[in-house]
């Protein structure tokens, strides 16, 4: 076996066993690795009655082949299992360092099922797992177990951390890596603190990898590497981080602003817009292993209400999610409460879109100064939300923060009114911040149809339809307007397939854009040997795909939960789709009919399904 | 072969009118004029070149930048290089600047996330190129979809 090492720790919290697992060889060519792979292990192993935070409950870590190659975006992994806010099948991407230190620790993932007696961490060494208590971290923010993790275990060591929301059970609550890198979506951190883990720390490692092709491999990351480096996407991302075009996609309706009831504003744009971050608090750029991108921010705010120490700053998604839906041009503001956000350990997008709803049902008079405990939740006022709405939902206390600590649908099917209506969601998992209607009518098909719920990552629309890819190996050449439903179907098929590909083989969406399909194809074959053809590549992201909803069928997801809210769906007032009606259910059909899906249950039809090997 | 082009006279013609009225348009203007850079467009089929000076103060009243048809020798921050076609079909709103780039029919150079702010604010001027076409008598240039 090349690349990967073929081993996964398989650790029991009920009991502190821990052995060492070696999947079959063909797995990890059918189903590439990460999310892919993830999702094969879970469906083969996972109980299925298994509620999403039972001790019981599976949680997986899984490298992609490439997680140690010294070339820019590839060490990646995802988390999977049972997501306790969607309560289906989810998976969660993250970069930073600790993938690559997994890998050469000789590991490929870690599947961990039961519950610790007492707060506990795992920490892994060169071939071996302990599990330690972690008494001493429990409690803590995430950048305070950080710290005390460097402290104990020294300043190269790399973690995956869960905060108080964790530790609480909030359906939302994610791990951060190093402080600083998420799996952000889905309530992963949920499903540690359920299990008493509050960190995941391994030693830092020697690289000690082999590859199929080593000089073959190199020859290839050193040809690849330059061209990313001057591609514009790069450059725009290295000096102004993921925000970078926020002020850009405002201007077409992209940017979804006051819980998706506007979508244009112009001092917002420029304000929250990510060279407006750089210059105004950027004190150095941060990188995940071995990338060219940097596109991370270190940012400090100093002589400010929303003064915050040297660290991360907040990604587009942060920016958006607790800025422009909740209708603040306030950059320290915004800054401040993704600072608090992350320390708290949970999901910016939900927790932003969450509270926008809130915000929304509490202005409709659908939620009472009784259900926000005397908090009045007013549209920009991010005071609030930093001192006591994101603490109160961290802590799942009181009225308003038990209610949001659900997420937004089932906190609007709580309260009724039809609130559910102006949520921004799908099959529960609210909705990242790019708005189909002015952004491209082809993400409204990709948010309704990827497995884990609205998702723009997932699955490669978001990018295919922007513009930023060009796959003419594989018959993508042509280009798409946004605004229309025009091969938007067609183009979801191949998404599906390319999306599951770059989450399994792990790239990071931002800095594959620069490669061709074939690189892709060639960056993971070199390392690991799979011997994968442009077509059998192909149908392995599409295999994944099936596999991912056949596991989300088996938890009851059917046709009808492929649906956008209403919200979602009336047409923009700004932007270039003001008043433009995104033909859903007609693209949602053509892409059932394209993919051979069955019409009620929502998965590929027995022939597809046997075809793929997936029965 | 130019689809819209005769020759380079013709686009100079061309974008000199479009970029006399944009930049002295006092809505879209400053607003073009805020991006504060210089940036040369280099056309191919016709060869041509066109740089915009949004950083030094404008060599005319009333305007909020200067442009110069031809070569010169004012240092560009940013360029971008382009067929003319591709270019005329963009400023009427048609064709999308990252597949543009993406495909390699577009290159650029220099600090083109100087560019960032300024691509937003010209939106705003798609609908008047098929205007100033009119106008110019060359109505036979506009592109519908």
């Amino acid at each position: 076996m090349h690349a990967n090492t073929g081993k996964i720790l398989r650790i029991n919290l009920d009991d502190n066993s821990i052995s060492v697992f070696s999947p079959d060889e063909e797995l990890y060519k059918k189903y590439i690795g990460g999310s892919g792979l993830a999702a094969k292990l879970f469906y083969d192993m996972a109980d299925f009655n298994c509620p999403a935070l039972d001790p019981q409950a599976m949680l997986i870590f899984m490298n992609g082949p490439l997680a140690g190659v010294k070339f820019s975006g590839t060490s990646r992994m995802s988390a999977a299992g049972r997501s306790p806010l969607t309560n289906i099948f989810a998976e969660s991407s993250c970069g930073g360092h600790f993938p690559p230190q997994l890998r050469y620790a000789g590991f490929d993932g870690i599947i961990i099922t039961g519950k610790a007696a007492k707060p506990s961490l795992i920490h892994i060494t060169r071939g071996k797992a302990e599990i330690v208590d972690a008494g001493w971290l429990w409690g803590t923010p995430i950048s305070t177990a950080n710290e005390k993790i460097k402290t104990k275990f020294g300043t190269q060591s790399k973690s995956l951390v869960i905060g108080p929301a964790g530790e609480h059970l909030v359906s939302f609550a994610c791990i951060l890596s190093n402080a600083h890198h998420a799996f952000g979506r889905c309530g992963f951190g949920a499903i540690m603190g359920s299990k008493n883990l509050k960190a995941i720390v391994i030693d830092h490692q020697n690289f000690n990898q082999s590859y199929y092709d080593s000089a073959k491999l190199h020859t290839l990351t050193n040809e690849i590497t330059p061209r990313i480096k001057e591609h514009i996407f790069t450059q725009v991302l290295n000096d102004f981080g993921s925000a970078g075009n926020l002020e850009g996609h405002m201007y077409t309706g992209d940017v979804p602003i006051k819980n998706w009831s506007e979508n244009f504003n112009e001092e917002m744009a420029e304000n929250l817009t990510g060279s407006t971050i750089s210059e105004r608090y950027l004190t150095r750029k941060a990188s995940c292993a071995h990338c060219v991108v940097a596109c991370k921010r270190i940012i400090r705010i100093e002589d400010s209400p929303f003064a915050i120490s040297e660290g991360p700053g907040p990604e587009y998604e942060t920016v958006a999610a607790l800025g422009c839906m909740l209708n603040s041009s306030d950059l320290a503001a915004v800054c401040k409460a993704g600072r608090v956000c992350n320390d708290l350990g949970m999901d910016s997008i939900s927790a932003g879109a969450t509270i926008a709803w809130a915000m929304e049902a509490f202005e409709k008079g659908h939620l009472t100064l009784h259900e926000t405990d005397g908090i009045a939740l007013e549209w920009g006022d991010l005071c609030t939300v930093i001192e006591k709405v994101l603490p109160a939902i961290a802590a799942r206390k009181g009225n308003l923060g038990m209610l949001l600590s659900h997420g937004s649908k089932k906190a609007a099917e709580h309260i009724g009114n039809n609130s559910i209506s102006y949520t921004a969601q799908s099959k529960g998992l609210e909705a990242p911040m790019h708005d189909p209607r002015g952004g491209g009518h082809g993400h409204a098909l990709a948010y309704a149809v990827s497995p884990r719920g609205a998702c723009h990552v997932s699955t490669a629309m978001h990018f295919m339809e922007t513009g930023a890819c060009n796959y003419p190996e594989i018959g993508f050449e042509f280009d798409l307007e946004a605004l229309t439903d025009e091969k938007k179907p067609e183009t979801m098929v191949l998404a599906a397939s390319i999306g599951s590909i770059e989450n399994s083989a792990c790239f990071c969406q931002y800095a594959d854009r620069p490669l061709s399909f074939n690189e892709m194809l060639e960056l993971v074959n070199l390392s690991s040997g799979y011997g994968h053809t442009l077509d059998s590549f192909i149908e392995a992201g599409l295999r994944i795909f099936h596999l991912k909803r056949l596991i989300n069928h088996r938890y009851g997801t059917v046709r009808a939960d492929d649906a956008l809210t209403e919200r979602m769906l009336e047409p923009a007032r700004e932007g270039d789709g003001a008043g433009i009606l995104i033909n859903f259910e007609s693209m949602l059909n053509k892409f059932y009919s394209l993919m051979n899906f069955d019409d009620q249950k929502g998965i590929a039809k027995e022939e597809t399904l046997r075809k793929l090997d997936l029965l | 072969m130019s689809k819209y082009y005769k020759n380079t006279e013709e686009l100079y013609q061309i974008y000199g009118y479009f970029l006399e009225k944009v930049l002295g348009d006092p809505k879209i203007g400053p607003k073009i004029a805020k991006s504060g850079i210089i940036i040369k467009f280099i056309y191919t089929d016709p060869d041509a070149e066109i740089t915009i000076d949004l950083k030094n103060k404008p060599d005319k009243e009333g305007v909020y930048g200067s442009f110069y048809l031809g070569k010169c020798d004012i240092e560009p921050d940013v360029w971008s290089k382009q067929p003319a076609d591709h270019s005329h079909r963009f400023w009427h709103g048609l064709e999308n600047p990252i597949a543009g780039v993406t495909k390699g029919i577009i290159k650029q150079g220099g600090k083109v996330t100087a560019m960032l702010k300024l691509l937003p604010v010209i939106k705003s001027t798609f609908q008047q190129f098929p205007i100033i076409l009119k106008e110019i008598g060359r109505e036979d240039l506009i592109v519908t979809k």
